[in-house]
């Protein structure tokens, strides 16, 4: 028998790493640069996701159970790895998991192996020729590559009836999608896969995935200029948000983005780019100037064309509801903006969502502040909060003894700050933003303590700490540095995580809320689904119903959740409310709740009127707002509920 | 069970769909048409399209066309796709709403109201699918 001789200096509990791999989320943490360690090499260098962290920990999940067999793949997949504890550091601060144990574990597997257990997979005339438009290295049909996919793209438990392609040019996108047609195949592009994976334990999974075909894995597709001169960037399909706001940061330029790992390009496809700079920077077709397209016949069209048709024709109504791109946007020019040295991030925190939404609405509509929402306690909770364990202990302290429920949420100028204080009396300053991050898990632990039950008795607590004497007791008390954050880490990372929190952006809100790293912190080792959409902002009785939908449904079916983030849209005309539901991504009963959830809230929603859902929101944000919103779809009639009704049946089938 | 696309397919359909759906209870006493052009067709890349008139939930018209259209017909909706997308469609693998609403197949027409009616044209599909099994195997040759 001969073994692979693959290095291996210790032996890894196989059991304890697929425990690890199945606490993952895709939420692609793995993939950007964001601690500013470098990235993981073998990803970098071999570009499928079978190469990252994330790929590797659906990977093991399949190798355990038996569903794919070893291929020759999986020895490179193993051997590229150089256990240099990238991944470990960058996935601990987000998920507080350690991904490195999978990778040595894969590395252990196959050094058990002999080497007549690897299989060679045959190429057949799909993959060839998907090899001769993009190259050799970057089409496959090994079902090792493509098992990574699943959950971000392709169902859990569907056969493995996929091939995997890695365009790097708008050309090469084209001739894969006419291969795609003339050979009978469907397919669909893939960036970073985290709203895929966020659907795919739920009733929207067969919506949202490729039921066969050919993978588009658009991550090579790297062009990224800055352009200052005109405030604008050319950006490419493989290009994430963080790595544009870094460069746009570089020349004092700021990008409208999504959270870090999200592709700016799918992005813009998928929601329009949903942000709490919305109000101020715009959303849909707001947010580019030019797009590049590859149309579903293979066709390339860019928005400057003279010769094209209107590009922002789109169906109005609640039945414009689209599950897939309508093209592939294979490059963009977005607009940047100025960053101000005056811009400084400030909250308000309230005990109740109808003064909040006042708030914001009313800043919304007077033009203050660049980024503006209103966060609930729990969103804000799980942003900060370094651990999940602390997270649910700083959430217990806000909203049982601080009263503290929702924070008005702004990032403004310097005579911004001063309208917000004028309005709203006072604010939680930068300085004490700072002291709740590197504080959080001391302010955690003060649950049950003297000092809250003492501050809970207080007329309004809130005022008390943040705005009256109490607040310098609490400043001191929280012993906010970066040595004391970090001991809540594993001990081996602990040194790392206090240089990490000793840098300024790291407590930096205004560079926070840019760069978005925090949101992943909301699906650590569960996940998160957020459903919600756009509303009329004059009609606030309007708007609390809607949110009371959502709390009522989900109470109904058992699941944690909360309002995440009210946001208004086109000087305040409009709110973009998010409201998240928690839930075991593991558990098949929990993943129905959710799906039942979904369905409900949604033709509730419908039934509601006035309302732009989730559902409808999708796949629109290349439009032009003025023709998506205007005007919101008036209540389903009983015949229309009928009618939606079977659709969903004969979208989704029986969910019962 | 016959071969998709084939002259056996229609006349079997037609047969099928006057023996099986109830013109009111399975087909809500309808009255509309389509066009559906499938391209790509193997073994020779071609474009068929069939025609499927229902009048009052009853099928008055159901014929096929080598080519893009058939140009006496001038159906209310017209439903484009590959080979691939329709053999999906007709092994089940999915289903007709899913398959516009994935950009599969394009649909000319009101979106709305080929969703008023998209029960009953799973009815049709599901009819369809129950005589045949047989289709093209492997890729059109480019």
């Amino acid at each position: 028998m001969t073994r692979h001789p693959l290095v291996t200096v210790k032996k890894t509990d196989f059991d304890a790493a697929v425990a690890i791999a199945t606490k993952g989320t895709h939420c692609g943490m793995c993939r950007i640069d964001f601690l500013g360690t470098g990235l993981c090499p073998s990803g970098k260098k071999h570009g499928y996701l079978a190469y990252w962290p994330q790929g590797r920990m659906e990977l093991i999940k399949h190798l355990t159970d038996g569903t794919i067999p070893p291929t020759e793949a999986l020895i490179e997949i193993a051997e590229s790895c150089s256990l240099c504890g990238l991944c470990d550091k960058q996935c601990n601060f987000a998920t507080q998991l350690r991904p490195e144990k999978v990778a040595q574990a894969i590395k252990d597997y196959v050094a058990t192996l002999d080497t007549k257990d690897f299989l060679k997979i045959p190429k057949d005339a799909i993959v060839t020729g998907l090899q001769k438009i993009v190259g050799e290295k970057w089409a496959t049909n090994d079902p090792v590559i493509i098992a990574s996919y699943i959950r971000s793209i392709i169902a859990p438990n569907v056969p493995l009836d996929f091939y995997v392609v890695m365009p790097e040019t708008t050309e090469q996108v084209s001739q894969i999608v006419q291969f795609a047609n003339t050979n009978n195949m469907p397919f669909l592009p893939r960036s970073g896969g985290t709203a895929l994976s966020v659907a795919s334990p739920t009733v929207l999974a067969n919506a949202t995935n490729l039921e066969h075909g050919i993978i588009i894995d658009l991550l090579r597709m790297k062009r990224l200029e800055i352009h200052p001169e005109s405030s604008t960037a050319v950006v490419g399909a493989g290009v994430t948000s963080f790595e544009l706001q870094k460069e746009a940061y570089k020349h004092h330029l700021r990008a409208n983005v999504a959270e870090a790992g999200a592709h700016v390009c799918a992005n813009i496809a998928t929601t329009g780019i949903v942000t709490t700079w919305g109000n101020s920077y715009g959303c849909f077709a707001d947010n580019f100037i030019d797009l590049q397209l590859v149309d579903n016949d293979g066709v390339i069209k860019t928005h400057h064309d003279l010769e094209i048709s209107n590009p922002y024709a789109v169906d109005n109504g609640f039945a414009n509801i689209s599950l897939s791109p309508p093209y592939i946007i294979t490059e963009t020019t977005v607009k940047l903006y100025p960053v101000f040295n005056d811009e400084e991030a400030v909250m308000v925190p309230f005990d109740n969502v109808e003064d909040a939404l006042d708030a914001v609405i009313e800043l919304g509509r007077r033009g203050v502040g660049l980024s503006l929402a209103v966060l609930s306690y729990k969103y804000l909770a799980e942003f900060i909060c370094p651990t999940r364990q602390i997270a649910t202990d700083f959430e217990d302290v806000c909203k049982n003894y601080l009263k503290l429920r929702y924070v008005l949420d702004v990032v403004c100028k310097k005579e911004d700050k001063q309208i917000v204080e004028d309005l709203l009396g006072y604010t939680i300053d930068e300085s004490m933003l700072r002291t709740l991050i590197l504080g959080s898990p001391k302010l955690a632990s003060l649950k049950n303590s003297e000092f809250m039950k003492i501050l809970s008795e207080e007329k309004d607590p809130l005022r008390a700490i943040f705005a009256g004497p109490m607040k310098k007791h609490l400043e001191q008390g929280l012993e906010a540095t970066p040595a004391n954050i970090a001991k809540v880490y594993d001990e081996d990372l602990q040194d790392f995580f206090k240089k990490i929190y000793a840098k300024p952006e790291f407590t930096d809100v205004v560079w926070l809320h840019a760069f978005r790293i925090l949101p992943s912190r909301l699906m650590r080792q569960r996940m998160a689904m957020g459903p919600g959409g756009a509303i009329w902002a004059g009609d606030k009785a309007h708007i609390l119903k809607w949110i009371k939908i959502f709390s009522d449904v989900g109470d109904k079916h058992r699941l944690e959740h909360a309002l995440g983030f009210i946001s208004p849209l086109d000087n305040g005309k409009f709110i973009y409310i998010e409201y998240d539901y928690f839930y075991d991504h593991n558990d098949p009963e929990a993943a129905g709740r959710i799906s039942k959830t979904l369905l409900e809230t949604t033709e509730q929603s419908l039934v509601l009127g006035g309302i732009f859902t989730l559902i409808n929101y999708l796949f629109k944000g290349i439009y032009r707002k003025e023709h998506v919103l205007y005007p919101l779809p008036k209540g389903l009639t009983v015949e229309e509920d009928t009618m939606f009704k079977d659709v969903l049946h004969s979208l989704l089938g029986d969910i019962e | 069970m016959v071969k998709f696309l084939s002259d056996e397919w229609i006349e079997y359909g037609k047969e099928y769909i006057r023996r099986n759906l109830d013109p009111a209870k399975d087909l809500g006493n309808l009255t509309t048409s389509l066009h559906g052009v499938i391209e790509h067709v193997p073994p020779t890349d071609s474009t068929t399209t069939f025609y499927l008139e229902l009048e009052n939930g009853q099928l008055s018209d159901f014929i096929l066309r080598v080519g893009a259209t058939i140009p006496e017909k001038t159906p209310v909706f017209v439903i484009t796709g590959t080979y691939g997308a329709y053999r999906d469609i007709f092994e089940g693998k999915v289903g007709t709403a899913m398959a516009i609403l994935k950009n599969r197949i394009k649909l000319k027409g009101s979106k709305v109201e080929a969703l008023k009616i998209i029960k009953q044209l799973d009815g049709l599909i599901d009819a369809l699918r129950k005589v045949t099994d047989e289709f093209e195997e492997g890729p059109s040759p480019s």
